[in-house]
């Protein structure tokens, strides 16, 4: 895919193909994270779980700025500009690390367990999902990161960052459902 | 238009012979209930549309294949035609205006066999690991008694609420016709309006483990005056009170369904019987002989996979060890005892 | 030796069994360093060692490598043709990107998968012929019938995955697929997700039937934790072949091919795609969701209740929710079976009629139809599951629907076989007894369609005789018709016609004795999934002619097996175009050269222009034209 050498014609031709691959992709993870989505629907109806609203919104608010130096990343290339490129992953980089943290380390130590009847499950199973996305989405960074460092992006050439991007982004944008999902939608029952 | 006309023919005919094998094949087993006329008076019409579609595919096929197939030595292809949206539209809302009057059909029979009646007659039904449990109600609304057998006075509507303690079962007696899953942690209602004196058999239609294939019960359909004081009978014996281990014993064994797979009277059900039992000399599968004693029927009832008995599967519940406390168990291995 | 050693496949397996390992004794240490108890715990261990199994068998044999590489940033060429310095049969059995090899190994790989599953089958059947419990425990008979029905499964996806693999790109015209190493990985991937399945066996066996439902499939012993596990691996390369083929269709089609002067097949692929790349997901999820709550004891479908989940008032959860995500895929499923088969149909009844499909137009749309109507009828299959009641009324209208558009395509074949010059050689006669097979499954669907009569045949060999019906009609003939049609295109030989023809006339009645026993055993009570049945309801004739009838269909299948390999090595040479096809495929040299079409070719005309003399649909173009992008308006030359 992301032939250095060859013709540009073909370099962007194959970049097109790529894309479209790509978005079918997406549009199939929007079926897993619906999936999701709906087993909370349809498990927790009008209720949820107790947890902490502030660390929801931080971490939400962390996950979304990152998005916007993700965007500043893949502009950046776009002019060639590689030191505003390897820059700007390397912030996306540092608060979707701390959104992991966020959610592994704090969330998941927080009243509920796995364990416990359908708010466990539901709870776990979304953020796990989700967590696992974002594993995935900062090895990704880790790995443009370090094509960056060598050199391998040019203004013409940058297939590899674009997709990190919009990875990225996708993300991103499941937790702009997932979080009031969890944290906003229902009432908590008083057990 | 020659050929069109001779291949209409045809299809009529072929519809005719189709449509009178598969009514009068006896198809279906005999119907024992109201909601299974309604449910057989549907089918027999899908059955007289499947032969006429059936017919019409079936005969322009063969008539293609035997008439427009490529004789010896002939050359070139068919005939250069592309369609034609007039047939397209007509072969599209001829079956969209079938299909629509078909799912109007289910969806008012549906409304007929699910409908709440007057006079309705409750009883819960309790399916699990591999046996079924009847629950019947007293004056007072609560669970008076229970049965493994499921009692049914003829021509009353009665309402089974089905659940389920474990994995999911299925309610199901062919005759009966309608069937409803039995789901843990929730209860289902399933109407039936028996027609038909006589025994039938409740037979579980959802895969649950070793034991699915012989989740059985029987289900008995008596006279109202008969079911009733049936009922009056078993109302009046779950009140007493105490009694002796024994009558516990054969309590217990209803409650846990034991009933279901060990006849008591000797005769051959999915589990071997407990007529004459304690005492006999039992061959295992693998070979060696046992005497029956309180230990080995102890055994067998907390750990049934150590010792199969010969001629018989390793289907017994192996849950029981942490449902039945300790009082229960010397009950049953009482009344065990007792029938000799 | 050292060939075998090198073969992708050897060193895969070996990757497997090290990964397993390595995953096992993983978490193994990891809970004795944290000092959990028991420290072997057999369901987290096995699980996460079958992960990294496949992640080794994946490196193993070398699916991942080129990939690894762009990762370092490095290039990686693209190699064509045989590796260096080996026998040419060695890339069969490693990682090789051309889609005509890999088309080549799903087929493979797909009849030795149907032909474990029916032997499965046959094993199960000779216990069944007669009540009674003969060699099978109820448990093994279980296990056994289960394992029947996935594999079966799997072996139809690769088998679709081989016809879409291999045909798509010769009939658009592409050099190859869009993504060959992803196509690679895709296949490769189905080879150890097949080997958990396969595992299950011997590992406990499971008990659930193919629909794993819990709670009795979060109770199976571990063999049910491998087959979650493997029908995950196996749906995710259903996703990723999916994508391919959009994406290959999508922007790789030969100049002149518009949408609607594709091959019909290539629309069936693309319908099935769609359905394959979104639905399944939510197959992979809902066992995912079993596997957890397995592992982490997430109850998500089983009511229990924690302390702690009474402390925070947590609702219970719910058996129903997992039938909902399961059959959300695998209602769609069924069509992702038959699409392509019926695509198969109607690509080769215009060559054998010699006259254009009837309504082309109408036909292609009506795979799209059946694909987006079959998303909303899941419910069908949990009419008496106890599902949300006012669900049942609308899934029963929907369901139905689907007769329509399957209706069209009926009848468009019949008319395209009126008035037209037919022969009957293999692959016809298969393309004949698909559409009289598939007939009788499809008109068994309506009466389960309705809830009310439903609600009798549910979960009987109605259903059973339904099923086997529609994916013989619907994929198994078609397939065997492919195979038959194509097999002189892929090898340059001719297989044996009278050897064929006994196939067909073997298979066919067997068939038709098989479903239709089936059917009516079903009607007379006998249940789903038993392993011994009351000879009180006065079906042990049926129960024996299901037997033997699944014996003849099996020796029928032995036949072609034998037909195949001998032709393969002895057969006549094949003429280039024995069918007198116009599909592009058929205008190249057989077997098909390394690079397809040395000449790329400009589409002048519609697909199946039979019967008007002359008629061509593909026309190659000047030699050093690059392919291009198809153009929108077509050249009208003739
Ligand atoms: C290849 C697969 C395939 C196909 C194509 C179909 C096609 C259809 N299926 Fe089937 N089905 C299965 C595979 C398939 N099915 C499987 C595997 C199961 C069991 C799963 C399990 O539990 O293990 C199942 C189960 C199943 C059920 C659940 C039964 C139950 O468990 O209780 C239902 C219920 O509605 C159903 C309905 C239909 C219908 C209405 C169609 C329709 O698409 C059929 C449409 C075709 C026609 C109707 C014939 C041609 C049409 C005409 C000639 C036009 C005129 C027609 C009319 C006016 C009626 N199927
Ligand atoms: C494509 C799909 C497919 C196919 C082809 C078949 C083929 C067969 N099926 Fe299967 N079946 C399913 C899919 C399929 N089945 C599914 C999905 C289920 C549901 C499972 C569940 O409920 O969970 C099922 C369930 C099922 C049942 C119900 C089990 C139950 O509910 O208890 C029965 C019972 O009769 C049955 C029988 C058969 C038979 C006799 C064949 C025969 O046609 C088999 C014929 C034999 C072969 C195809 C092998 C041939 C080859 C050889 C023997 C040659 C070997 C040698 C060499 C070359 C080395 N099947
Ligand atoms: C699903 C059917 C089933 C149920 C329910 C069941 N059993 Fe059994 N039982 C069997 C079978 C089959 C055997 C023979 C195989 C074996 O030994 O495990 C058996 C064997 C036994 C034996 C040994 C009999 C002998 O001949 O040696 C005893 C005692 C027994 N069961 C008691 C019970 C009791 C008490 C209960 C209820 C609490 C019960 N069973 C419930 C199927 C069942
Ligand atoms: Cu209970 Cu099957
Ligand atoms: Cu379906």
């Amino acid at each position: 895919m992301s032939t250095i050498t060859g013709t540009l014609e073909a370099y962007q031709k194959q970049w097109r193909i790529n894309r479209l691959g790509l978005w079918l992709f997406f549009i199939s993870e929007t079926f897993l994270f619906g999936g999701l989505f709906v087993a909370r629907l349809y498990l927790w109806g009008d209720t949820r779980p107790p947890l902490d609203q502030k660390l929801g919104i931080t971490i939400t608010l962390i996950l979304l700025i990152s998005s916007y130096f993700m965007y500043r990343a893949d502009t950046a290339i776009a002019y060639g500009d590689q030191k505003g490129l390897m820059n700007n992953l390397l912030v996306t980089f540092v608060l979707g690390l701390i959104f992991l943290i966020g959610v592994v380390g704090f969330e998941w130590r927080g009243e509920v367990r796995p364990s416990d009847g359908a708010f466990g499950a539901v709870l776990y199973g979304m953020t796990g999902m989700h967590a696992f996305h974002v594993f995935t989405g900062l090895i990704f960074i880790a790995i443009v990161w370090l094509n960056a460092r060598k050199g391998l992006y040019t203004k013409e050439r940058h297939w590899g960052v674009e997709a990190c991007a919009i990875y990225w982004h996708f993300v991103d944008m499941v937790w702009a459902f997932y979080y009031p999902a969890l944290y906003l939608l229902g009432t908590v029952p008083h057990g | 238009m020659r050929h069109i006309l001779t291949a209409a023919v045809l299809v009529v005919i072929v519809t005719v012979i189709v449509a009178f094998i598969l009514i009068n094949a006896n198809l279906l087993p005999t119907v024992a209930s109201q909601e299974g006329m309604i449910i057989d008076n549907l089918l027999t019409l899908h059955l007289l549309v499947i032969a006429f579609l059936f017919a019409l595919i079936v005969v322009f096929m063969t008539y293609s294949i035997v008439v427009f197939r490529r004789k010896p030595g002939e050359e070139g292809d068919g005939k250069y035609i592309h369609g034609n949206t007039k047939l397209e539209i007509v072969w599209t809302l001829l079956p969209l205006a079938t299909v629509l009057y078909f799912a109007s059909l289910g969806a008012s029979s549906l409304y007929e066999i699910t409908k709440p009646l007057d006079n309705e007659l409750k009883i819960g039904v309790v399916g699990f690991q591999w046996a079924w449990r009847f629950d019947y109600y007293g004056p007072d609304g609560k669970v008076a008694f229970s049965s493994n057998e499921l009692y049914l006075p003829k021509d009353r509507p009665v309402r089974l609420d089905i659940t389920s303690t474990d994995v999911i079962h299925s309610f199901w007696v062919p005759e009966f016709r309608v069937k409803q899953d039995a789901v843990p942690g929730q209860r289902h209602p399933l109407r039936i309006t028996p027609t038909q004196l006589g025994e039938f058999k409740v037979r579980c239609a959802e895969i649950c483990g070793r034991g699915h294939a012989v989740m059985y019960a029987t289900a008995r359909v008596l006279e109202p005056s008969e079911f009733q004081s049936w009922y009056e009978q078993q109302l009046a014996s779950s009140q007493e009170e105490g009694g002796d281990i024994v009558a516990m014993g054969a309590k217990v064994a209803q409650k846990y369904g034991c009933i279901g797979c060990h006849s008591t009277d000797g005769s051959p059900m999915a589990g071997p019987t407990w007529k004459g039992l304690f005492g006999k000399e039992e061959t295992l599968a693998d070979g060696r002989t046992i005497t029956v004693d309180e230990e080995y029927i102890r055994r067998s009832i907390l750990d049934p996979g150590a010792d199969i008995v010969k001629g018989f599967a390793n289907i017994m519940p192996n849950t029981y060890k942490d449902q039945i406390s300790d009082e229960e168990l010397e009950a049953l291995i009482a009344y065990i005892k007792s029938l000799k | 030796m050292q060939t075998f050693f090198s073969l992708g496949l050897v060193r895969g397996l070996i990757g497997q069994i090290v990964g397993t390992a390595l995953g096992i004794a993983l978490v193994t240490l990891l809970r004795a360093v944290m000092g959990k108890e028991p420290v072997w715990s057999p369901e987290p261990a096995v699980s996460f060692g079958a992960l990294v199994g496949v992640a080794g068998f994946m490196i193993g044999v070398g699916a991942v490598t080129d990939w690894v590489k762009w990762m370092k940033g490095e290039e990686t060429p693209f190699h064509h043709g045989p590796p260096e310095g080996k026998p040419a049969w060695t890339r069969y059995f490693g990682t090789d990107y051309s889609h005509k090899v890999i088309g080549i190994q799903y087929g493979v790989t797909s009849i030795v998968v149907i032909i474990i599953a029916g032997i499965l089958a046959l094993i199960f059947r000779t216990e069944l012929a007669q009540p009674g419990i003969q060699f099978l425990d109820p448990h093994g008979f279980n296990t056994v019938m289960s394992t029947h029905g996935i594999a079966m499964i799997a072996g139809i996806l690769l088998g679709v995955a081989a016809m879409m693999n291999y045909l798509v790109p010769l009939m658009i015209g592409a050099s190859d697929m869009a993504f060959p190493r992803l196509n690679a990985f895709a296949f490769w991937i189905n080879v150890p997700g097949l080997l958990l399945v396969i595992a299950s066996l011997f590992t406990g066996g499971w008990d659930t039937g193919w629909t794993a439902y819990p709670p009795l499939s979060t109770r199976a012993p571990l063999g049910m934790l491998l087959v979650l596990l493997g029908v995950y691996v196996i749906g995710l390369s259903s996703i990723l072949g999916a994508l391919n083929i959009l994406v290959t269709v999508f922007t790789m089609r030969a100049p002149g091919m518009t949408l609607f002067r594709m091959p019909i097949f290539v629309w069936a692929s693309v319908a099935t795609s769609i359905i394959a790349l979104t639905a399944t997901q939510l197959i992979g999820l809902s066992f995912i969701m079993v596997v957890a709550e397995r592992v982490f004891k997430m109850y998500f479908f089983t009511p229990i209740l924690s302390e702690g989940a009474k402390e925070l008032g947590s609702p219970p959860g719910n058996a129903i929710l997992f039938q909902h995500l399961f059959w959300f895929y695998s209602h769609p499923a069924v069509y992702v079976f038959v699409l392509p088969g019926l695509g198969i149909i109607s690509e080769l009844l215009p060559v054998f009629a010699r006259k254009p499909l009837f309504g082309y137009k109408w036909v292609a749309m009506s795979s799209l139809g059946i694909a987006l109507v079959g998303f909303l009828v899941w419910g069908h299959h949990m009419f008496t599951a106890g599902m949300e009641e006012h669900l049942r009324v609308p899934m029963m209208y929907s369901t139905l629907l689907v007769a329509v558009p399957t209706g069209v395509k009926f009848f468009s074949w019949v008319a395209t076989l009126w008035e037209g010059k037919l022969t009957f050689p293999t692959p016809m006669l298969f393309i004949l007894g698909a559409i009289s097979v598939f007939l009788i499954g499809g008109l068994s669907g309506p009466p389960n369609g309705t809830v009310s009569t439903d609600l009798f045949l549910h979960d009987t060999y109605w259903i059973v005789g339904h099923f086997h019906a529609t994916m013989f009609g619907g994929f198994v003939f078609p397939f065997f018709a492919a195979i038959y049609y194509w097999f002189p295109k892929v090898t340059g030989r001719m297989y044996n016609e009278k050897l064929g023809k006994l196939h067909f006339w073997l298979m066919t009645p067997g068939f038709w004795l098989q479903s239709l026993a089936q059917m009516q055993v079903g009607l007379k009570g006998m249940r789903r999934r038993i392993a011994d049945y009351d000879p009180g309801l006065g079906i042990t004739t049926g129960q024996i002619l299901i037997t033997i009838a699944g014996f003849i269909i099996a020796f029928s299948i032995l036949i072609m097996v034998y037909n195949l390999i001998v032709s393969l090595r002895r057969g006549e040479v094949a003429a280039p175009n024995p069918w007198n096809s116009l599909s592009p495929e058929w205008q190249i040299p057989s077997p098909v050269p390394e690079v397809s079409y040395a000449q790329p070719f400009v589409v002048v005309d519609e697909p199946y222009a039979y019967g008007r003399p002359g008629a061509t649909y593909i026309r190659f173009a000047p030699a050093g034209a690059s392919d291009h992008k198809p153009t929108k308006s077509p050249s009208q030359e003739v």
